[in-house]
């Protein structure tokens, strides 16, 4: 049975080698050595390698990949932070307090339906081409998911735990949101702050591509007008990866601050 | 914790209606206020409620760039439409044969793996590059946005259909393929439908990024142009329908998932 | 019954199985062989997680012996098949068909004409007693008339061999006695080779022409008890419930077999 398992494992791993060396193999031929495709339109894969390192060292529009990627995560996890300190707690206070709901709510499912990037041109409007205007937009595509997912954790708090807690003693209201809603709803919130994240790092490239002088996004509008896709596709894949990255961080976090919780397959 | 104090009920309920009405309306006054009463914002900045309004019934009747209003909402329409069509077509039977036959999930996983975690937006360039500022490129990244959520879900509902459903149909006769199309996709299509909705959430915001950077029709161009020509009110009116878009858009999909899932409770 | 001899429908010999839990494997089933007539009702009675499961699985076809083999009709049992039909205990009907299109499933693999299959399937919900649900959805229905269909869809489908998994296991104590007079008429009216497996010793004794005492894990045929013939009476299956669980020889019998799987559960600690 062991010998079973093994052999599928490796089968598998053998036929995803199979796939991407294919892949790029074929890319590699129609790039470089049949020359159908214009490398103006698809680069060869190497050029992309080399441009990675070249862009290590010099400045590409003003930075190097890693100035660019610092300018873009400076201005991601500004706007993502000040969400989250601002979002988690009024989303909590809508789900407890059914006044503060009835009065932010409304207000909320206005705006909600309007794509944080749709404020964008607004946002420059009232805020000038500076990073303020990048902040504040990021700051409203992360803010939405914590609101509605601290406000649902809280609301899908289990009545018959709070009916425990009142019977074990538990008399303040401040002490049943700390100890027994909040608690309960962590789960939930985290999973709001981590769509808040990918959410946020969206909108970070949109804003880039539409206005800015740095940062990923930028170097990928300037390599455009430059028809040099090698760099795109770069600023393409670091985007990817420290997306995946900044995801995977938070899933740790998750499991370290609910342990409680069970785990999901994907 | 009024929550659970259900003695409160009814008093509470009327309480809630009023202070959200008041809510709402003390925000279309605050708005009124600061722009036409007192003029603290300049309408270069925030336009009055009743500019907006205007300018919509305006725009219905004179074009803004090349189309009236409503030949805009057409053309976003349409992008949606097609993006939509293109990729629940690629996304739903791929995500489907991955999910049963393991050979083409080891050989196709990786490719979507290094593909997935690219956020739909940073494609953009690319498809500019591809396809020009055409329908192409806007229908491209609304596929790619669309595509996605969808083929996970739908991987996930075929890879974790409950075994014992399988178990029955092979007792009862029925052959691996049979048993796909019968028994394993039947089971699947609740998850497969709420893929479709997260997707098509995220395929409304691919067309708002895609028609603000590169388009000169649609309601992206529109938010756009009212931030570059300094008229707000365009921007706004811009932003209202796509919101209201992304809620039709919402409601169908529960729908079709209401009719299509009538043999579940609830 | 009469004396006899009886084609050896299911043989198992010398089965052994392995079985996997997260990364964890243990045995099962250790070395149990059993041959099951055609035409009897065969029950297998033990303790919980005492492999009973796994081991009819293997009949099944769904699960593969890590030693020894499994035969119908002589022939090796390879996978799982329509003429070895299986009713599980957590029903798994389709929810997405009504009660007519899940009792027709089978019907459809047998290449039988829609007419053919219509008239089948009325004469089940019949026998089942549930007509008017035939376009009702399974979530529509309680737990007994969920079974019910469960049992129809099998049968409808004519396997040669029944297999029972706990079938009545989630049903409530009267639905249940219901169920077990249900089964005994069908199986006068249309006979059939049927393994079950229970942890009730009542319905064992009701049901079976022998019962399988299984041990606990590892899972071994303890003691193998005829019912029919020698202990009790024949025609038990045409009393009512109530009447046989309250004779004489019932309760001696039932005594002398839960005193058996009693000593199983105590020596090897499952409470």
């Amino acid at each position: 049975m062991a010998q079973k398992k093994n052999s599928l494992v490796s089968r598998r791993v053998i036929l995803a080698a199979v796939s991407v060396t294919a892949v790029i193999g074929v890319w590699f031929f129609l790039t470089s050595v049949v020359r159908m495709i214009p490398p103006a339109f698809l680069p060869p894969p190497q050029n992309i390698v080399t441009d990675f390192f070249r862009l290590l060292g010099s400045p590409y529009v003003g930075h190097t990949l890693v100035g660019h990627t610092l300018v873009s995560l400076q201005i991601v996890l500004g706007g993502f932070f000040s969400a989250l300190i601002i979002g988690i707690p009024l989303g909590i206070l809508m789900g407890w307090f059914k006044r503060i709901e009835a009065i932010v709510d409304p207000l909320f499912q206005l705006l909600r339906p309007i794509p944080p990037l749709a404020w964008i041109p607004l946002s420059l409007l009232w805020f000038g081409i500076g990073i303020q205007s990048k902040i504040f937009v990021i700051w409203l595509s992360a803010f939405v998911p914590c609101v509605i997912n601290s406000y649902t954790g809280i609301r899908l708090t289990e009545p018959l735990l709070v009916k425990a807690a009142l019977g074990l003693g538990v008399k303040r209201q401040r002490d049943l949101l700390r100890e027994v809603a909040i608690p309960s709803a962590l789960p939930i919130i985290l999973g709001g702050v981590r769509i808040g994240l990918g959410s946020a790092w969206m909108t970070l490239v949109a804003a880039e591509l539409l206005a800015s002088d740095a940062g990923l996004g930028y170097m990928m509008q300037m390599a455009r007008r430059a028809l040099e896709p090698s760099v795109i596709i770069l600023g393409m894949l670091v985007i990817g990866i420290l997306g995946a990255l900044m995801a995977r961080g938070l899933r740790a976090l998750e499991k370290r601050v609910c342990p409680w919780v069970k785990e999901e397959e994907h | 914790m009024d929550r659970f104090l259900e003695s409160l009920g009814e008093k509470i309920y009327q309480e809630k209606f009023v202070l959200s009405i008041s809510s709402v309306l003390g925000f279309l006054f605050l708005w009124y206020l600061i722009t036409d009463l007192f003029g603290f914002m300049p309408a270069i900045v925030l336009p009055s409620p009743e500019k907006v309004f205007f300018t919509i019934y305006e725009k219905i009747l004179v074009p803004v760039g090349e189309e009236k209003l409503f030949g805009h909402i057409g053309v976003s329409l349409v992008r949606i439409l097609v993006g939509v069509g293109i990729a629940l077509g690629l996304a739903i039977p791929l995500g489907v044969l991955m999910g049963w036959y393991e050979d083409l999930d080891s050989l196709a996983s990786p490719i979507m793996e290094v593909l997935r975690p690219i956020p739909p937006i940073a494609w953009i360039p690319l498809a500019i590059l591809w396809f020009g500022i055409g329908l192409g490129s806007k229908v491209f990244i609304i596929a790619i946005g669309v595509f996605f959520p969808t083929l996970i879900n739908t991987y996930i509902g075929v890879k974790f259909v409950d075994p014992l459903l399988i178990k029955a149909a092979q007792t009862l006769g029925a052959k691996d393929k049979d048993i796909l199309w019968e028994v394993v996709v039947p089971a699947s299509v609740p998850l497969i439908v709420a893929g479709v909705r997260i997707g098509v959430g995220l395929g409304m915001m691919c067309l708002v990024a895609a028609e603000l950077v590169a388009a000169s029709t649609g309601l992206g161009y529109l938010i756009m142009l009212g931030g570059d020509d300094l008229k707000p009110e365009l921007s706004i009116t811009g932003m209202i329908l796509i919101g209201i878009l992304g809620l039709i858009a919402d409601r169908v999909i529960l729908g079709i998932e209401r009719r299509v899932i009538y043999w579940k409770k609830e | 019954m009469n004396e006899e001899h009886k084609l050896d429908k299911l043989t198992a010999q010398n089965v052994s199985v392995m079985f996997e839990k997260d990364d964890t494997s243990f045995l099962a089933v250790d070395d149990v062989s059993l041959t099951i007539q055609e035409g009897e009702f065969v029950v297998i009675v033990g303790p919980s997680g005492c492999g009973k499961t796994t081991f009819m699985n293997t009949f099944a076809g769904l699960v593969r012996p890590a030693k020894g083999k499994v035969y119908m009709d002589g022939e090796e049992i390879h996978g799982p098949s329509a003429e070895r039909g299986v009713v599980f205990q957590q029903f798994a009907l389709f929810p997405w068909k009504t009660v007519s299109e899940n009792i027709e499933f089978g019907l459809k693999y047998r290449g039988i004409p829609k007419e053919q299959r219509d008239e089948i399937v009325k004469k089940y919900v019949q026998l089942i007693k549930l007509e008017g649900f035939e376009k009702s959805y399974p979530h529509e229905l309680s737990g007994g008339m969920t079974q019910r269909v469960a049992i129809a869809r099998v049968y409808a489908n004519r396997p040669q061999v029944l297999l029972m998994d706990e079938p009545f296991g989630a049903l409530d104590a009267q639905t249940r006695t219901i169920m077990q007079e249900d089964l005994s008429e069908m199986f006068l009216t249309e006979k059939r080779t049927v393994l079950f497996i229970t942890h009730s010793v009542d319905e064992a004794i009701y049901l079976g022409d022998r019962v399988v005492i299984m041990t606990a894990r590892p899972g071994k045929i303890k003691k193998i008890i005829p019912i029919t013939r020698d202990n009790l009476i024949p025609d038990r299956r045409q009393m009512r419930y109530d009447d046989v669980v309250n004779l004489k020889e019932f309760l001696e019998l039932k005594g002398d077999l839960w005193g058996l799987i009693k000593a199983e559960i105590l020596e090897k600690h499952i409470l």
